[in-house]
């Protein structure tokens, strides 16, 4: 398990539906020194990343009401520096147009799952510019 | 019996997916004493047992669940952040779109016995400059007629008026029999009460072009399908760009994609979106 | 006094408050919208809903239909929504598993066949559809579905689900899973937890 020190706790946000993901990465994210709040939703997400600043979020496809896609969408669109907050997608899918319409939706970064504590935590560490 | 950490953790995720609602470490001793005290009023012979029936919502256990994790009384000026929000962003906004004495429409549903459209009238009338260069409609509406009776009557005690200074009490309220305070006769008359089923579409398409709806502590008691129902209903009754104030422990995550997040200084509220984006 | 006794309808009155035979095909969302709201309930209105469903863009749209679908609630309604579960659009399939998913007796006898279906996103999301059905009924299909699956993102969301509704039966099973799976990332982590919850009190 590579060693990770964050520097000045960066702060992730990590939307998923699947209470066991979220406990999998806030668990290897805070072990390497995260600060990390959750939401289920692109809703809920909206939520958040409105009243709280974050260095990223990590935002899973397939979830209800609102989907990863549009939550990226409406990130984006958003009038505000929120805007462009770091956004690592992380799916499902791995189909070469899968990872295009991430890109195309806004999304900095895509993994497909199952993705390892150790993969996570390097790829977040590069979007929050923090040490590794 | 003893609740284990992982009964615990389970009842936790299961209550945060449905209702939103997530406790810090430090609340959790609360948490197991709630859970046992719901397992025995349940007659439930395990924590198993009790899950599989907050599972499946028999006998309205969400609601009595959430009943004995939150303050549900009813009183003036409650949430009153929201208030805020409506005199401080909310109404600006609405009001930009409207002619010199135009009409703003305020709705309270459920309006209890009356304490929400109430405050929304006093906080109105002490708070916004604006106040009167609009024609303001108040409505209140409930499911429940005693409920409506009592909030047309406009007769309140102590407890429901403990947020309101001395000053506005005298000024809107006179004393009546049992040390209760009764409303102002203008403030009675100039509010609309009426009866509603907030999931029946039908009832619901009679009441249209709100500016502001206040639905405040109801929908997360109800189940998916009716929540749905009930966010389309409110949905139809605002106006494009109209907004929606849901309770503090709320969030239309759980409820509904139909409305867009609005982040104002004091509050979260919802908004129906302006013009159709598809 | 600024504050005017209001009625229920503004004075604007945009909109027809008597229907005309609501228009589910009509170029105008607006018009479609309440075409699909006002059919909720509808039995008789299934083959037009699903033709409507096969069609829509719009997001609230869509899923106005598919809360008519729901509210109607019958096989027929569950056959509708199921080609949305196979969906590009991430929203449609969500969207379709939302309304499924509350009809947990009407969707019993599909599940063996989406859980059997050469998709695997399909058994994926068909996963989600057991969350409201009775523990021991969701606890045996899912079962079912792990002891044969090979993919381990369709295992990871069906130990989600019994992390929820999962009864002490699924433990062997679980375990199992987690031996086939040793080397794959997350779901030897996923599997731990779930036993942990579902042991609780017997554990």
């Amino acid at each position: 398990m590579v060693e990770v020190v964050a520097s000045a706790k960066a702060r992730v946000l990590i939307v998923d539906d699947s209470s066991l993901v979220r406990l999998y990465y806030r668990s290897a994210l805070e072990k390497a020194g995260f600060e990390v709040e959750q939401a289920i939703n692109g809703i809920e997400a909206m939520e958040r990343t409105l009243s709280q600043p974050f260095d990223l979020v990590i935002v899973d496809v397939n979830m209800p009401r609102m989907d990863g896609f549009t939550f990226v969408r409406a990130l984006r669109r958003i009038a505000t520096d929120v805007a462009s907050l770091p956004a690592l997608m992380i799916s499902t899918e791995a189909e070469v147009q899968d990872v295009a319409a991430a890109r195309a939706a806004g999304a900095n970064f895509y993994l497909v799952k199952p993705v390892s504590e150790a993969e996570l935590v390097r790829h977040v560490c590069v979007l929050t510019g923090a040490a590794s | 019996m003893p609740i284990t950490p992982d009964d615990v953790q389970r009842f936790c995720e299961f209550l945060y997916r449905r209702t939103g609602m997530s406790f810090t470490q430090s609340k959790r001793y609360f948490i197991d004493h709630r859970i046992e005290d719901r397992i025995a009023a349940t007659g439930s012979s395990s924590f198993q047992a009790y899950f599989s029936l907050l599972r499946a919502d028999a006998d309205h256990e969400i609601e009595h669940l959430i009943n004995s994790f939150t303050v549900n009384e009813t009183y003036f000026y409650r949430e009153d952040h929201q208030l805020r929000c409506m005199t401080s962003s909310m109404l600006g906004a609405i009001a930009a779109l409207k002619p010199p004495g135009g009409t703003i429409r305020i709705w309270s549903i459920p309006c209890s016995t009356g304490e929400e459209p109430y405050s929304i009238a006093l906080w109105l009338m002490e708070n916004w400059p604006e106040v009167d260069n609009y024609n303001v409609e108040i409505l209140g509406s409930d499911i429940d007629t005693r409920a409506l009776q009592a909030a047309a009557e406009g007769i309140y005690g102590d407890r429901a008026l403990m947020r309101l200074s001395r000053d506005i009490v005298t000024r809107y309220f006179k004393p009546v029999a049992n040390g209760n305070h009764q409303i102002d006769e203008g403030l009675r008359g100039s509010i609309e009460f009426t009866r509603v089923n907030l999931i029946d579409a039908q009832d619901m398409a009679r009441y249209r072009d709100f500016d502001l709806i206040f639905c405040r502590n109801v929908l997360i008691y109800f189940d998916d399908a009716s929540r749905r129902q009930a966010a389309e209903n409110l949905y139809d009754c605002l106006r494009p760009g109209g907004y929606i104030c849901l309770g503090h422990s709320e969030s239309m995550s759980r409820i509904s994609p139909l409305f867009s997040v609005c982040r104002f200084p004091d509050a979260i509220v919802y908004q129906r979106p302006e013009a159709d984006h598809g | 006094m600024p504050l005017v006794k209001g009625g229920a309808r503004g004075s604007d009155t945009s909109g027809d408050l008597t229907p005309q035979r609501p228009a589910l095909d009509s170029s105008d969302a607006e018009s479609r919208w309440a075409a699909a709201r006002a059919l909720a309930g509808h039995a008789e209105a299934v083959p037009e809903l699903a033709a409507a469903l096969g069609r829509e863009t719009v997001p609230r749209v869509r899923e106005a239909i598919m809360t008519a679908l729901m509210r109607i609630g019958d096989a027929a309604s569950v056959e509708a929504m199921l080609p949305s579960l196979r969906s590009q659009d991430a929203g449609q399939r969500a969207a379709a598993i939302e309304s499924l998913q509350a009809l947990p007796e009407a969707i019993a006898p599909f599940m063996a066949p989406l859980f059997g279906d050469r998709d695997s996103d399909v058994r994926l999301l068909a996963t989600e559809l057991a969350r409201n059905m009775k523990a021991p009924d969701a606890t045996r299909l899912l079962c079912e579905l792990i002891e044969r699956e090979q993919h381990p993102n369709v295992c990871a969301a069906a130990i989600d689900v019994l992390t929820e509704v999962g009864t002490p039966e699924a433990i062997p099973v679980l375990e199992k899973c987690a031996v086939r799976f040793a080397e794959t990332p997350f779901l030897p982590f996923a599997i731990s937890v779930a036993i942990a919850r579902i042991s609780g009190a017997e554990g």
